[in-house]
């Protein structure tokens, strides 16, 4: 099967959508981004094309009557444990690093006692990752450093304390570490782990119908081979992605067009990503006629969030909900994204509640992205909100409260998977070099 | 009769606690503690970094007269009382270095250059901006990105032989600046000496800003020990022709926890001799 694929090289995150010849979407990938571009830009393509795999074998199960049934709780339990088969792959290598590393530690008296700490430590992250992928568990990242990370403070300050280790050796050999894990290309073998993953599903006793009808349903769908047609990439880093320029398009163009196929009758595009907020003016074929961006400062970015998350030790999935339970909006002073998480323990330090603040966070992002849309031209209906945090129900809330207050009843489109709108638009500038 | 003081310096990147014995003018350094809090509760690092160093000193909290927080300390429940950390950075740094006459103070979030004179008496000050570009942080969180730690910065700065030059103002996106300076191929020791140099220049400008215009300059703070930004410094000030001597004690990451237990100490004879003791608890 010929598909096309678009890569939008973001400066937080790199995502990838795969599209077959007739425009519709097979699959969507997203890593986060690192120093090394080939490999971020790597995994992310590969992810979607483990996503398109996954829909390959939903199409297969459904072709089949007497599996119909049972099509989603196979999906559910092949991804959730393909995920766990990742993760352990990856844990095992993160563990050999660290290991490797603390062996160059400058702390020479420290050696022995670190490699039997990190022993003591993977081992508890081993025994976690079970519960970790368990059907209906929610994790705080989808990112492997992410989720690898909070759980290895967690264990590493347990075993130190256990073990009467000093607490920063072992983080820093975590910091060192993960890079290496993080910038080595990713691992082949898709198959293998999808078929390890359905050997675990079909072993959890979940699935009702005939285990050899969906082994086979799986395999053919594993069978079917995905010919690259044309990549286009974008974003941030596109400049330095392994690409000839023929493939490469500007990243507003990318999201205008994204965003056009999402919703043909959008005319304003709100974007707000890891570093950048941009306000989109787009004519009724999805092309760019004005922009606005932030420069010199990532106040209003997602990155803003992020912080957040980190200094309340929690996932970015986390906030929206929170600061949905909020009673009042804290008035939060610090335009500066870093000082924001400083302002931000003093308020908690003074006993504000974290719900209330994190709804005075939120709307200090969305004030800020008001600024710039106006800059841009102001809202014109429809009005398209994408980015990571188009993802953020408590953003969304107070962006509605806002654009309603100053533009009036404008509709507002925010599509589940607005974070790929960039990936989206370079995924059929690929399709279009080819097919069109 | 001898007063034993402690003071805590709750900072947004670690915590310190220094434990003092002070007997008229002789002054005596029991021990001290540094913790980086790395998103671990301060509040409960300093109270164990404060009883642990009790016990190796064979000493109990009731054995205490003052508990002197500074920083972000205020809330600390067992303190006596709060000093602002510009007085207890200004009394610590005369404590470390007699021949100070200004401090610079870089921590985490905040850089403030204080001109003080020969007793530790706070003459003016002045404070970096409300953005954190070129903050501890910001250095930090390039360090781990880089995959360094703290104490291989200063020496790998000094080994840069072509400082690539921050041009990113702002800290978060500079970090992304970073990024793109690891895929160009751009050496460790020359992406920190980049850093280095816009701190230095930036507070260069504090120093000249507070009227300091010769003599010694003591770094203070968690960043104090960052041997590759006191050489930075050194050479934007002499780009700037000011004669400032800047440098740095090994024991100048304590110089808020020393000074708060001194200001303690002071503030307790005080009150005792008006007869109205503070209880610590």
């Amino acid at each position: 099967m010929k598909c096309y694929i678009g890569i939008d090289l973001g400066s937080t995150t790199t995502k990838a959508v795969v599209m077959d010849g007739k425009g519709e979407v097979l699959g969507r990938g997203i890593t986060n981004s690192r120093s090394n571009y080939d490999t971020a830009s790597a995994v992310a393509k590969q992810e979607a094309l483990i996503d398109a795999r996954l829909t390959l074998v939903r199409r297969a199960l459904a072709e089949e009557a007497a599996l119909a049934g049972a099509a989603e709780g196979v999906l559910e339990g092949l991804e959730r444990n393909f995920r766990l088969e990742q993760f352990l792959e990856q844990l095992e290598d993160l563990e050999r690093t660290c290991l490797a590393n603390a062996e160059h530690d400058r702390h020479e008296d420290l050696r022995k006692a670190m490699a039997e700490a990190l022993e003591e430590i993977f081992g508890r992250l081993r025994a976690d990752a079970e519960h970790l992928y368990a059907p209906g568990a929610e994790r705080k990242s989808d990112f492997f450093r992410d989720i690898a990370g909070s759980r290895y403070m967690q264990r590493a300050e347990e075993v130190a304390r256990e073990a009467g280790l000093p607490f920063d050796p072992l983080l820093n050999v975590y910091d060192k570490s993960i890079i290496e894990v993080e910038n080595r290309p990713p691992a082949g073998d898709i198959g293998g782990k999808f078929l390890r993953a359905l050997g675990r599903v079909l072993a959890e006793g979940g699935v009702h119908a005939d285990h050899e009808a969906v082994r086979a349903a799986v395999e053919r769908a594993l069978a079917v081979e995905l010919e690259e047609g044309y990549v286009v990439g974008t974003g941030y880093g596109r400049v330095r992605l392994p690409f000839s320029k023929e493939h490469i398009r500007s990243e507003i163009l990318c999201h205008g067009l994204g965003a056009h196929l999402m919703y043909p009758g959008t005319r304003t595009v709100l974007d707000i990503g890891g570093q950048d907020t941009k306000g989109i003016q787009v004519d009724e074929n999805g092309i760019v006629v004005n922009f606005q961006m932030n420069d010199r400062c990532a106040a209003g970015c997602g990155r803003y969030l992020g912080y957040i998350a980190d200094e309340m030790n929690l996932g970015l999935h986390e906030l929206g909900p929170l600061a949905m339970q909020a009673k009042k909006t804290i008035r939060i002073n610090s335009t500066c994204t870093v000082f924001a998480g400083a302002e931000l323990r003093d308020r908690l330090a003074l006993g504000e509640r974290r719900e209330d603040i994190l709804a005075g966070l939120h709307r200090a992002i969305i004030l800020r992205a008001m600024s710039i849309l106006s800059r841009a031209g102001g809202v014109q209906n429809e009005f398209t909100f994408t980015g990571g945090v188009a993802k953020n129900e408590a953003a969304v809330r107070e962006l509605r409260k806002l654009v309603k207050e100053n533009y009036g009843d404008v509709k507002i489109n925010i599509n589940p998977d607005s974070i790929y709108t960039g990936a989206l638009g370079a995924a059929e500038f690929a399709r279009r070099a080819v097919e069109a | 009769m001898a007063i034993i003081t402690a003071g805590i310096d709750i900072g947004t990147g670690a915590v310190k606690v220094a434990l003092f014995r002070v007997d008229g003018e002789r002054t005596e350094w029991i021990g001290k503690r540094n913790e980086r809090i790395r998103r671990r509760d301060p509040f409960q690092l300093a109270e164990s970094a404060y009883d642990d160093l009790l016990r190796e000193a064979g000493l109990s909290r009731e054995d205490v007269h003052y508990v002197a927080t500074t920083g972000e300390g205020e809330n600390v429940p067992f303190r006596t009382g709060h000093f602002y950390s510009m007085t207890t950075h200004a009394r610590g740094a005369i404590y470390l270095d007699p021949e100070a006459r200004a401090v610079l103070d870089v921590g985490a979030l905040h850089g403030r250059a204080i001109r003080i004179d020969e007793r530790g008496k706070v003459l003016s000050y002045r404070m970096t901006s409300q953005c954190a570009s070129g903050s501890g942080q910001f250095l930090e969180n390039v360090a781990r990105y880089l995959g360094i730690a703290q104490d291989e910065i200063g020496p790998l700065s000094q080994q840069a032989d072509n400082p690539e030059a921050v041009s990113s103002i702002c800290a978060v996106l500079a970090e992304t600046d970073v990024i793109n300076m690891v895929s160009r191929g751009i050496s460790a020791p020359n992406i920190l000496k980049g850093i280095h140099m816009s701190m230095a220049t930036r507070l260069a400008k504090l120093l000249k800003a507070i009227g300091a215009n010769d003599g010694v300059t003591l770094l203070t703070g968690g960043l104090a020990l960052d041997s590759g930004l006191v050489a930075a410094l050194n050479e934007a000030l002499a780009e700037q022709k000011l004669k400032i001597t800047a440098r740095s004690h090994p024991d100048s990451p304590y110089a808020g926890a020393i000074g708060a237990a001194l200001w303690g100490a002071f503030r307790y004879e005080k009150l005792a001799a008006l007869g109205q003791l503070p209880q610590a608890s």
